[in-house]
């Protein structure tokens, strides 16, 4: 048993040096992880760090030089108490992603599940999924919503609009309009989630399902107690990527926002008024993904709970079981002392 | 030790190098005290006999063009401008529109901000401090005397300061064009030549036939731009901007007025569908039509670029059209009697204000803009139509501009290859359109401080437009509202943007004046 060494004793040991090869393998270590440390703070630490300061000046840049006039929280009460437009941007744009997020991700499950069927021309039908994100970029995608490529022309719009707008209130009612006006485009971006999908689901052991129909599962059943629960980590990845693909996109009007804002010729805005509009973004982002992984982390295997109740369950029916028979043996005992002493 | 003494020698050699190759950076001139000398010399190249200016380094120099004009034509004359200049190197950069203000600011944050460049809108380019004071530059050039007049007299590049920052590059005059063979077939006389607002109003309503006996009605009117903008300019000879700009503050009530008039012609049923509407597909039997190709229109209000990329097309031909060109008439009989302002579309550009070497840069400016010898290199450009852009069209199709100097042999040469193909009749209309357009104003956000921030954070979110045009509101009833916020965004723009923190060339009572508007408007 290793012996706890006091404050003195640790102070008095002599520090061992590492040897060659050890400093060498460190050095390899290192030398491997260097690239992406320096990428980080390059391309992650330092942008973070500078878009924070400029959130906090009001910035202009001319030929001459960057002149910085540090403003505080000024940015950020401008945004939020002066004008009007990011707070509206910002509720229209959480609304539709809540919307639009179980949308797209049901949707890949279920095009992920049929392509995962023994089906001719399998690989066709997976590529024609996901083409849509190799060749519609932010501009094509403009061009085709322009053309009127993305809603499903079948569907009566219309009709969905006013009556989503009789029965609901007008904020909560033009996302979910908008969500059937665009319907292809939400779907387009399913590309990437399908292939999540498929390759988690060929993850499955295919003894679980033989067991299971052995057992009389039905296919629904085998959806609902294999299929769903074994894949259920990856329809939190793929909620978090929807929801980081919605939120960055060509097509966002905040993104679109923050781009004008960086440009404009206001005293208000420019570099630094942007900075805050993409710091207060982010955090909002952040807060719906939270949102989506409250509902999506399971604590603990559902089944590894069913089994430890089962088993609680279980020693609760032995004990009982121990009971009654002690009871009974007592019972028997009495009855017989008392029928001795009769005789 | 040797693998210590090589690391050294190279890393001295390094440093000599960089050193070396650091050195010679002639110290920066402040383009606002350059002059011209105006010693020149000329030189013959590919035809045209140029004037080379003799005040211009004879130093190996390198000078980067920014624009968003057609690309295969700056090429043209880059290539030509460096024949004339030989030490000279010009770096011409093409960006699309839309992401042309990004990329420049992006070049200007990361120490790469461009010698030359264009712009569209002024406050993005006064708002970063872009564009350097050129004011000796252009009063100690001959050439800026010989430009169309209210360049100088309303001060057009100068955003109401005493310094000038802008030059004008494209010029688009404003024209109403005329289908001869509509008015033809409607028995109606064409309109005089000097013809007013009401006569031109009076022609779109006598021209709107619904029962016409080909059984597809005739309108009076097809629109690109609106009316509205028109008006504003055409009403008084004394606005020098759109929204009755006069140079110091604005005024709406014109703007209401053609505002309110348009409407009423579009309720009126005077007015065209447009593309891409039902209206357009019960009209002309197709969703994408065009009323420009429907025969049945007899005026547009189309860009100046509309007759050379579409209507003078050989595919244009069969649908019998006779389009003349007709200057946008003044409201007041008295001013329509004479050459009078009229709106343009006007691009800008100018020397930025890390350029290093402003004089150079001045000519090369110049040359891409209103000056003469660039002119006759583009005309004989246009001329050789077997110089096309990117899609096989020629050059002269491709959003043409218009020569701003007033230059005759320009013109006479510009007249002759516009009107290349074109009878005498017709000839004599351009001619007299072309010298009726040389009193251009440019719309507001190229050349007013404040005035795209006023549209962009107000105007356009009052979506009033559609609004009067449905009857939902008048437009009158936004005027006190709309010009005070106009005022209030150019006086803040202007202590912005030329005020202490600015440029820094506003005087104390200007200072106060700007101030007590902000105040008054606020």
């Amino acid at each position: 048993m290793s012996k706890k060494l006091s404050k003195e004793e640790k102070k008095n040991r002599k520090k061992v040096k590492p040897g060659r090869l050890a400093k060498r393998e460190a050095m390899v270590g290192i030398a491997f992880i260097s690239p992406w440390i320096i990428g980080a703070l390059m391309f992650l630490v330092y942008p973070l760090a500078m878009s924070f300061w400029y959130s906090l000046n009001n910035i202009r840049i001319t030929p001459l030089g960057q002149f910085f006039n540090y403003v505080g929280i000024g940015n950020f009460t401008q945004i939020l108490m002066v004008d009007t437009e990011f707070p509206l941007e910002l509720a229209d744009y959480v609304i539709s992603t809540i919307v639009s997020v179980p949308v797209i991700v049901v949707f890949a499950l279920m095009i992920a599940i049929m392509l995962n069927q023994d089906i001719k021309g399998r690989g066709v039908f997976r590529l024609i999924f996901f083409l849509p994100v190799i060749i519609v970029s932010g501009p094509i995608l403009g061009m085709l919503n322009a053309e009127g490529a993305g809603s499903v022309t079948a569907i009566d719009i219309q009709a969905i609009t006013n009556a989503v707008e009789e029965t609901l209130p007008k904020s909560i009612a033009e996302p979910i309009s908008d969500l059937f006006e665009n319907m292809i485009t939400i779907l387009w971006y399913s590309g990437v989630q399908i292939l999540i999908f498929l390759s988690s689901l060929q993850k499955i052991d295919r003894s679980m399902y033989e067991a299971a129909k052995i057992d009389g599962g039905s296919g629904w059943e085998c959806f609902w107690k294999i299929t769903l629960p074994t894949i259920k980590p990856m329809i939190l990845l793929n909620c978090v990527y929807t929801i980081v693909y919605i939120s960055n996109n060509d097509q966002n009007a905040i993104i679109e926002l923050i781009k004008n804002s960086m440009f404009s010729g206001t005293k208000e805005k420019g570099y630094g008024y942007a900075s805050a509009i993409a710091w207060l973004y982010s955090f909002v982002v952040l807060l719906i993904v939270g949102l989506f992984a409250l509902a999506f982390i399971a604590k603990k295997d559902v089944y590894a709970k069913q089994v430890k109740k089962a088993k609680k369950a279980h020693k609760k029916e032995l004990r009982e079981i121990k009971r009654v028979g002690r009871r009974s043996a007592r019972h028997a005992k009495k009855r017989e002392r008392e029928q001795a002493k009769q005789h | 030790m040797r693998k210590k003494l090589l690391a050294l020698m190279l890393t001295m050699s390094m440093a000599v190098g960089l050193v070396g190759c650091g050195g010679g950076k002639q110290e920066k001139q402040d383009p606002g005290k350059v002059k011209m000398t105006n010693e020149t010399e000329t030189v013959d190249i590919g035809g045209i006999t140029y004037t080379k200016s003799k005040d211009l380094t004879e130093d190996d120099i390198e000078l980067t063009y920014f624009h968003f004009d057609q690309d295969e034509t700056v090429t043209y004359l880059k290539d030509r401008f460096e024949e004339i200049y030989p030490n000279i190197h010009v770096n011409a950069v093409y960006e699309n529109v839309k992401t042309y203000n990004d990329t420049l600011l992006s070049l200007v944050n990361s120490g790469d901000t461009p010698d030359v460049i264009m712009f569209s809108d002024a406050d993005f380019a006064l708002s970063n401090s872009l564009l350097a004071d050129i004011t000796e530059l252009w009063k100690s050039d001959p050439e800026t005397k010989d430009i169309a007049t209210t360049i100088n007299d309303c001060n057009i590049g100068c955003f109401a300061t005493s310094k000038r920052f802008a030059v004008p590059v494209k010029f688009f005059p404003g024209v109403m064009y005329v289908d001869r063979n509509v008015l033809t077939k409607l028995n109606i006389d064409p309109p005089s030549r000097n013809w007013t607002w009401d006569q031109m109003i009076k022609l779109i309503k006598d021209c709107t036939v619904k029962d016409s006996s080909d059984g597809m009605p005739y309108y009076g009117c097809g629109y690109y731009n609106r009316l509205d903008s028109y008006y504003g300019i055409a009403a008084a000879q004394t606005v020098q901007g759109e929204f009755g700009f006069d140079g110091n503050k604005f005024d709406l009530t014109a703007w209401a007025i053609g505002e309110q008039e348009f409407a009423n012609l579009k309720q009126g049923g005077y007015i065209a569908p447009v593309t891409e509407t039902i209206e357009m597909e019960q009209w002309m039997g197709d969703f994408q039509g065009w009323c420009g190709a429907s025969s049945h229109v007899a005026l547009f209000t189309e860009a100046f670029w509309t007759y050379q990329n579409t209507w003078a097309t050989e595919n244009y031909k069969q649908y019998n059209l006779d389009i003349v060109p007709y200057v946008v008439p003044a409201v007041s009989e008295e001013d329509a009697k004479s050459t009078h302002h009229s709106i343009a579309t006007i691009d800008f550009g100018g020397l930025t204000t890390s350029c290093q070497y402003p004089r150079e840069a001045y000519e090369l400016l110049k040359f891409m803009s209103f000056g003469k010898d660039g002119w006759k290199t583009r005309i004989q450009l246009y001329n050789d139509e077997t110089q096309t852009n990117s899609s096989g069209l020629p050059l002269k199709q491709d959003v043409m501009p218009a020569p701003i100097t007033t230059d005759e042999e320009v013109w006479d040469q510009y007249t002759e290859m516009y009107c290349k193909g074109m009878d005498d009749e017709h000839v004599g209309y351009w001619k007299e359109f072309f010298a009726s357009c040389m009193q251009p104003i440019p719309y507001g956000w190229t050349s007013i401080a404040g005035y795209w921030n006023y549209c962009d954070e107000y105007f356009n979110k009052l979506d009033i437009h559609n609004k009067v045009d449905n009857g939902e509101e008048k437009a009158a009833d936004k005027v006190d509202e709309a010009t005070q916020k106009a005022n209030y965004y150019h006086a803040s723009a202007m202590l912005q943007y030329f005020g202490k923190e600015g440029y820094d060339i506003l005087s104390d009572e200007e200072i106060s004046k700007y101030e007590e508007m902000v105040k008054e408007n606020s």
